[in-house]
């Protein structure tokens, strides 16, 4: 820790958040916004003096609450920046009535009370996102009385109260008497491997922490009961059934079944676990003095901000997902970002760091070749034919297209900021701007093509790169099955699909069309999937009028890690097909037979 | 109006159709394929290949784009997103642009879906033929844009992961900027006690 | 308070009442089926 804060080529922002992203591979800029600390970093040599003086005290979240801090307080002692922090809203104040002890007792002058945010740009290639874990609640297990019985606490508590930096300088003690338990249970997969009340994954450390702090009981205290209540013990990686097996023989009883209740006796405040055991049968009771709740991991809280910033997907379990699980495990979908640790999937420390170089691996790949090539999919102007509206304006998430429409000269993009979601193209009124690589009259020839020869047993869905189209091969990969009579039309965005697409289908003999993205959290393009949406309405309303069913133009969202869900909407699709008669086509293909005509736009 | 555009020069389409070993084969008439390939227009030279990801089915493609002279190139195997940029580099090395290369996905969204049903898999992987040809008829040579990349890179999350990652990074030679929002870095790792499988201290 | 308006679903044809403000696009899903295929009624 401390070689991150003493490396020359590393700045570290402590007590900073990232509040804007823009730009593409190899030149993002990033906007940070470092939080008014009231304490000079640079000045301050973690002396102490001001929190000897300071009169609040709060509990400290270090310590999980076991502890108490002050409101200028270091975080821990190893802390890198080794320097404090005020909290503001515990703080009583500059005020000389108030108090403004700490800023006296201060030799270096480093605090400031009117310290404030401060915005900083910084620019760079590439982004790793690092950003962990949280770790589960398990208040809302009823069951288990966390909370409610003071003897009951979690695994990261447990870390606090072992730890001779801790609170109780590493002396086992339970909570409500300050004695040392003579009984200790271990509740496994807390908060983990159950769908309906917490998460479905396996969080894959508890097992192996639960053997170690076993172990740790035992070394200290080899009189202390040790029994550990749990479904499976994964102990898959290297050196852990060893572990495993030392702590067996050092006395730790290991228990298959997870109890069912805590009860507390009111006098002692000892636990009572009631559990069913599948080698014992039948519900068993045991007494112990205190129980330490397994908790599992859950996505960093606040994970959302961080997807929407940078563009980036997640799978169903909350944590960010990687480009390919196979061959691009450290890789974002979004070029140049990259995934370590947590941010990725509950894992170790060892597997976080072997994680940490392979994602860094990647990056240096990418700059140390000085030069990046983005795909050449982009939008391009057709002059002649832009009548200077400005919708494209509005519809670009990433402002790449500006247009005079007072001075009516027409619409210019800038190549290096389009990302090529085509959203502008599909909204143009005027068919005045053609996507690189995904072109008008591509995308009509594998319409024309699909639809040649009996439309009637074939459903046309549009299905986006990054999602829609990644869930479908998800679904492939799971060997997930569904009627054969789908046929996939590939764009980057769902954004992308024109108006003029679905038209030209049903006008083809089309029985359903589908257009399918990406949830709105997940889109690719900022937010190039609203465009979709408000088409896709539109659409309805305007088949309405022309009298043909809106049901047959049908709309999902769906993520690349939603192949269920993918499948599922195949065969919901196939059943909306069966019920489309072949008068209600041969109707539609009259009302529209002039959307088949040649516009005399080459796009 | 079939139009011709501009500067089109005779098209010559390759189709490659990949059994990938029985992954696709076991379901789809990968033969049946390939012939109903041969009658689409355009469509000079229909290979039937084991695995064309594989070295010996990359260098069929490459020998075949020079000596069919082909323009356009289909490659009808699995998903795009797993093997678009091998086959693009194909094409670049066979003196094609990558851009004149489409995909038809004929695994991921055909036979491993439709395992029960290998007729309906064969229409629909026609079909997906079909749709490949017709788009990479239409399809054009593309310039990618060149940017340089800063030799800087930002980690966010101090954590294990993240000051592993920052340090990697900073003695490789680059310049990093490691985000934290909390006053000190060490996320959850500084608040453990001894950890497994060393059962030595955490910081 | 978020107003309420009328939707139904195309895909299985249930008709419920969703949160809505005009002008605003969201993400809809049908309590029923589970359809993004989610139409505003106009009629009243
Ligand atoms: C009780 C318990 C015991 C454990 N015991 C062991 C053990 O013995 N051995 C072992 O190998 N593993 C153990 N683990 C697992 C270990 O803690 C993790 O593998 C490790 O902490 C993962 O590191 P990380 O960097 O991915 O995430 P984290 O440790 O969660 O760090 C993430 C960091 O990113 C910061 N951050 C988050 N969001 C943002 C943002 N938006 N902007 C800026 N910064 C942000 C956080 O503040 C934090 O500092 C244990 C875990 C628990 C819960
Ligand atoms: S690691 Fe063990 S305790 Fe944790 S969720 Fe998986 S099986 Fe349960
Ligand atoms: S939407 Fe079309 S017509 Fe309007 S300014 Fe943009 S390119 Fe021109
Ligand atoms: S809307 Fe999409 S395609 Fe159009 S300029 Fe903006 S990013 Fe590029
Ligand atoms: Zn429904």
């Amino acid at each position: 820790m401390a070689d991150v804060g003493r490396h020359p080529r590393i700045e570290l922002l402590a007590y900073s958040e990232v509040d804007n992203v823009t730009g593409y591979v190899g030149n993002f800029t990033v906007t940070v916004r470092k939080k008014a600390r009231y304490v000079d970093v640079a000045e301050c040599t973690a002396c102490g003096d001001c929190e000897d003086v300071c009169p609040v005290t709060a509990p400290d979240e270090f310590e999980i609450g076991l502890a108490t801090r002050k409101a200028i307080y270091q975080p821990f002692p190893q802390a890198v920046p080794s320097a404090y922090v005020l909290n503001i809203d515990e703080c009583l104040g500059n005020n000389p009535i108030a108090c403004g002890k700490c800023l006296e007792a201060c030799d270096k002058d480093c605090i400031d009370y009117d310290d404030e945010d401060e915005l900083v740009d910084i620019e760079v290639g590439t982004i790793l996102v690092c950003v962990g874990m949280d770790v589960y609640d398990p208040t809302t297990l009823d069951e288990f009385g966390y909370t409610r019985y003071e003897n009951v606490i979690t695994s990261l508590e447990f870390e606090r109260l072992i730890n001779s930096g801790g609170p109780t300088r590493g002396h086992l003690i339970r909570m409500t008497d300050r004695e040392q338990p003579r009984t200790v249970a271990f509740i496994q997969c807390v908060g983990s491997r159950d769908a309906s009340r917490g998460n479905p994954y396996c969080s894959n450390f508890c097992c192996m922490n639960t053997v170690k702090d076993c172990l740790l009981i035992k070394d200290h205290y080899p009189d202390v009961d040790i029994k550990v209540f749990y479904m499976d013990i994964r102990a898959f990686g290297k050196g852990f059934e060893d572990l495993f097996q030392r702590s067996k023989e050092a006395g730790t009883v290991y228990i298959r079944g997870i109890p069912g209740e805590i009860e507390e006796d009111p006098e002692t405040k000892s636990l009572r676990l009631y559990v069913e055991t599948t080698t014992e049968g039948g519900v068993n009771c045991h007494e112990v003095d205190m129980a330490v709740l397994s908790v599992g991991a859950v996505p960093k809280r606040d994970s959302d901000m961080i997807q929407r910033l940078l563009t980036l997907q997640r799978s169903q379990d909350g944590f960010f997902l990687e480009a390919h699980p196979k061959l691009k495990p450290v890789d974002a979908a979004t070029q140049g970002i990259f995934f370590a640790g947590c941010a990725e999937s509950p894992k170790d420390i060892k597997d976080s760091v072997t994680q940490a170089s392979a994602a860094v691996g990647r990056a240096n790949r990418l700059m140390m070749q000085g030069e990046v090539k983005v795909e050449a999919i982009t939008s391009t102007v057709i002059p002649d034919l832009c009548k200077s509206c400005g919708i494209c304006v509005k519809v670009c998430p990433y402002n790449a297209i500006s247009c005079d429409t007072k001075a009516k000269t027409p619409a210019v993009v800038v190549e290096a900021a389009c990302a090529g979601c085509g959203a502008c193209s599909a909204e143009c009124p005027f068919g005045a701007i053609t996507m690189k690589h995904f072109t008008d009259s591509q995308i009509d020839a594998q319409i024309d093509a699909m639809l040649s020869d009996n439309p009637q047993d074939k459903v046309l869905a549009f299905a986006c790169n990054w999602c829609s189209y990644s869930g479908a091969d998800l679904a492939g990969t799971n060997r997930f099955q569904y009627p054969a009579n789908v046929r996939l039309i590939r764009t980057m965005c769902s954004g992308r699909v024109d108006k003029r697409f679905v038209l030209r289908a049903f006008a083809m003999g089309a029985p359903i069309v589908l257009v399918s993205g990406c949830h709105f959290a997940d889109c690719h393009y900022i937010n190039a999937v609203h465009w979709t949406q408000r088409r896709v309405e539109k659409l309805w309303d305007e088949l309405e009028k022309k009298g043909i069913r809106p049901e047959r133009l049908q709309l999902e969202w769906i993520s690349a890690a939603e192949g269920q869900k993918f499948a599922t909407v195949m065969r919901a699709v196939e059943e909306l097909r069966q019920k489309v008669t072949r008068d209600e086509i041969e109707h539609t293909r009259k009302v529209l037979a002039d959307v088949l005509e040649p516009t005399g736009v080459v796009a | 109006m079939a139009t011709r555009e501009e500067g089109d020069e005779k098209l010559r389409v390759g189709v490659f159709v990949c059994q990938c070993g029985l992954n696709i084969a076991g379901t789809v008439d990968c033969e049946a394929v390939a012939e109903f390939a041969e009658t689409l227009d355009d469509v000079a030279v229909v290979f039937n290949n084991r695995y064309t990801c594989s070295e010996p089915g990359q260098l069929e493609v490459k020998k075949a784009i020079q000596e069919h002279d082909l323009n356009r190139v289909v490659v009808a195997s699995c998903s795009p997103l797993m093997h678009e940029p091998t086959f693009r580099a194909v094409l670049a090395e066979a003196g094609l642009n990558p851009y004149l290369l489409e995909m038809a996905n004929l695994r991921e969204h055909c036979s491993w879906v439709h395992m029960g049903e290998p007729d309906k898999a064969t229409d629909k992987a026609k079909d997906l033929v079909k749709m490949a040809v017709a788009r990479a008829r239409r399809l054009r040579a593309q310039k990618e844009m060149v940017v340089p990349i800063r030799q800087k890179a930002l980690v966010i999350g101090g954590g294990v992961a993240g000051i592993q990652a920052s340090l990697d990074l900073a003695d490789a030679g680059y310049q990093v900027y490691l985000v934290e929002k909390e006053p000190s870095i060490g996320g959850i790792m500084a608040q453990i006690d001894k950890t497994y499988p060393t059962m030595d201290c955490s910081i | 308070m978020a107003e309420e308006a009328k939707f139904c679903c195309l895909r299985c044809g249930a008709e419920f009442l969703l949160p809505y403000t005009p002008g605003v696009t969201e993400e809809r899903t049908c309590p029923n089926c589970g359809s993004n295929s989610v139409r505003r009624k106009k009629d009243k």
